[in-house]
């Protein structure tokens, strides 16, 4: 490995490999077909046509990323069918990363839970299990995804808004009451480290009550820094490098105790719906990946081992072929680095396996039942990727979380992906495709390209303490404002076919019981007068001095979780431990 | 607040567990573009939105929220507002994702005006003028 870096090592590898000569098309081919098309450019196409060969087409959140009018085997000359194909569950994954793919196991289709009191929500897992879901996703409420005890000033207004409410073990144990944690893969959308070892160990403690043992959970959590550091806003926030390590610590923890659960999703999506283009989504997840192998190399961890549970996260949003090749890119890109950065010998280290939720940016306030279209687009871009779970978005997006009838439309969505268009009979349908290919190789390049400059930066979490990410995406999200101001990025009926007289739907929405703050907060006020309080005051200055010393802070918070300390108490533990951090501001 | 002045000055804040900033962000740059002031304080308690608005005598104080609270924080700051004097001298926005069956409850509580995603920035500095116009009794 040395001193090089990610771009160098795959580039001479890549050299070294394609020298056999291996390209799928012989050079007398391309010659007559080099001919045939200068002959039917120059004499079929329209001059006007040849002048605009390459458009860029604009879109929300879109690469801008040029497109020729047509497509030959001349944009992909160089392929080596061996070397950048192969087949499913085979080297280099383009194609995907189970042989059979959906005719084997349709992907996880996975609803968010909706918002409201942990025993509303346990009702509503039951009823998407019921349905047909295959998993839960669990979205917490704006005071648990933000580290707030309900009864704390700032949860006011906001407890149960968009999830649900966790103080500590006993909401977990409401929520998951009679779902079979074992067999139904959950996953917590903590989204950040720090929420990741503050919550997770409550789901845990609640486990080991009801008599699971952790090596049998199977599930995910998020645990991205960039999530914290660089796509929320908040009050606080703790120093990027701090926070990265803690999301180490987390992954340390996990692979070591919860063997079967996914400890980090690495999370473009929601850095992507901030304000970036498909390429910096993927190219800063997969920077992060790399960042992580590398921090865990350093604690003595062999990469096959950590690697084993590694998840990514995208978002899936208008550019169809480009989201259908990006996936195939970062599948066949995170191979490469797996392969011949870190040696791995485990085919499954080597694997991008993914969630995708469809863009919830692109969904539009106006008409939004236009939305249900999008968003059924998006979805069979991430399945003609070759995703292994999914989330619709509910067409109510830009109104309140999604309501009963809109999240069913989006579970209803992927049962008709899977069960009506069969698009899932074939393994990877595009793969082949001169365009498909032509871009694949392009989103892949542009995606190595981003990796390189984070690394020449010092690595991802020295980029994000210089603010390099902050001021891509604020650049980037004023850039497409002004782009659906001038109309260069059409967008149906807001700016697109506007009716000048459209009203307003009716779409029915969750009103706020403000109820539920009250419950939430006589429910704590009992669990902190039956808990041992010395033993929790000791716990939480266990995690201030792990945090200090440089231990694995999450074993702390575990012992905290048992001993019954809330989400807010051991949030304060971290920020006496590690100190505030301000991002840099641009509005 | 002062009428004298050129430019228009503008709070801007999230309720203090906001999680979203890509609104914010996108509204101040617009606002900005159109010649006002723009102070932005980020995610706030009612308290610290009230008391910042005073300290920077702002024309207008604007609240960016997507994840509810709309109807309880925004009633809390309009009291508060009230008990520190600038409800009526101060223009009183909110914009981002409620429900529409919060926006005549919000309308009656004092916010002004309401911007939904999909508000163009003509419409956000032309209703924010006219709000400004209305209060001063004279078109600015």
């Amino acid at each position: 490995m040395g001193d090089k870096s990610t771009k160098e090592i795959l580039e001479s590898v890549l050299d070294e490999e394609r020298k056999e000569g291996n390209s799928l098309y012989n050079p007398k081919a391309l010659e007559v077909i080099q001919q045939s098309f200068e002959k039917w450019k120059n004499t079929v196409v329209s001059e006007k046509d040849r002048e605009n060969w390459e458009m860029t087409p604009h879109t929300i959140i879109g690469s801008n990323i040029p497109r020729g009018l047509i497509y030959t085997p001349l944009d992909i000359a160089d392929l080596d069918y061996e070397v950048d194909l192969g087949y499913s569950e085979g080297e280099p994954y383009t194609r995907g990363i189970h042989s059979n793919m959906y005719r084997g196991q349709t992907w996880t289709q996975r609803q968010l839970s909706g918002a409201g009191s942990p025993e509303y929500v346990n009702n509503r897992i039951k009823f998407l299990l019921d349905h047909g879901a295959t998993g839960t996703n669990l979205a917490l409420d704006l005071a648990t995804v933000q580290m707030f005890d309900s009864d704390e000033p700032e949860a006011d207004g906001m407890v149960a808004t968009v999830g649900v409410p966790i103080d500590c073990v006993q909401d977990f144990e409401s929520i998951y009451k009679d779902i079979p944690i074992d067999k139904v893969s959950s996953s917590i959308v903590t989204h950040y480290p720090r929420n990741t070892s503050i919550i997770f160990p409550m789901y845990l403690v609640m486990a080991e009550k009801r008599g699971y043992g952790w090596d049998k959970l199977p599930g995910s959590v998020q645990n991205d820094f960039i999530m914290e550091n660089v796509v929320r806003s908040a009050c606080e926030w703790i120093p990027p490098k701090d926070d990265f390590r803690v999301q180490c610590d987390n992954i340390e923890f996990l692979r070591n105790e919860v063997p079967k659960w996914n400890y980090v999703t690495l999370n473009g999506y929601n850095l992507r719906e901030e304000g970036t283009s498909g390429v910096t989504e993927m190219a800063v997840a997969l920077a992060n990946g790399i960042a992580i192998m590398d921090d865990m190399l350093r604690r003595g961890y062999d990469p096959d081992w950590t690697a084993k549970r590694m998840a990514f996260f995208w978002a899936p949003a208008n550019d169809f072929f480009e989201e259908v090749a990006r996936i195939r890119a970062a599948r066949r890109l995170w191979y490469r680095i797996m392969k011949y950065k870190y040696q791995a010998k485990d085919p499954r280290s080597c694997w991008m396996r993914c969630h995708v939720q469809t863009s919830g940016i692109s969904l539009q306030r106006v008409e939004p039942f236009v939305n249900i279209v999008r968003a059924a687009y998006h979805a069979l871009a991430a399945i003609l990727g070759g995703a292994q779970s999914l989330h619709v978005d509910g067409y109510d997006e830009a109104y309140s979380v999604p309501g009963e009838e809109s999240s069913l439309l989006g579970l209803r969505t992927q049962q008709l992906i899977n069960a009506e268009t069969q698009v899932t009979q074939v393994v990877d349908p595009l793969g082949g495709s001169f365009y498909v290919e032509a871009l694949t190789d392009d989103i892949e390049r542009r995606i190595l390209d981003e990796i390189d400059e984070v690394e020449k930066l010092g690595g991802l979490p020295e980029a994000v303490a210089k603010g390099w990410l902050h001021h891509k995406v604020i650049s980037y999200l004023l850039e497409e404002e002004r782009m659906i101001e001038d109309g260069r990025i059409k967008v149906v009926a807001r700016n697109y076919f506007r009716d000048p007289n459209v009203k307003e739907p009716p779409v029915v929405t969750q009103p706020y019981d403000s109820k539920i703050r009250d419950q939430m907060v006589d429910k704590l006020k009992k669990w902190r007068k039956e808990r041992d309080n010395d033993k929790v005051k000791g716990c939480l200055e266990d995690i201030v001095r792990a945090g200090k010393e440089g231990k694995n802070i999450t074993y702390y918070t575990v012992e905290a979780a048992r001993a019954g300390a809330t989400e807010g108490e051991m949030r304060r533990a971290f920020t006496e431990s590690f100190g505030t951090w301000r991002p840099p501001v641009y509005a | 607040m002062s009428s004298d002045r050129e430019k228009i000055r503008v709070l801007l804040a999230q309720f203090p567990l906001e999680s979203h900033s890509r609104g914010a962000f996108t509204v101040a740059n617009m606002l900005r573009d159109s010649g006002m002031e723009v102070v932005y304080i980020g995610n706030s308690l009612p308290e610290q939105i009230v008391s910042s608005a005073v300290q920077e005598n702002v024309d207008v104080v604007g609240i960016s929220t997507l994840c509810g609270g709309e109807l309880a924080l925004g009633e809390k700051v309009m009291k508060l507002a009230l008990e520190k004097g600038i409800k009526d001298s101060a223009v009183f926005v909110m914009g981002g994702i409620f429900p529409p069956e919060d926006e005549p409850k919000l309308k009656e509580m004092g916010f002004e005006a309401l911007f939904t995603p999909g508000a163009t920035r003509e419409d956000i500095a032309n209703t924010i003028n006219d709000c400004i116009g209305k209060k001063r009794g004279a078109k600015v």
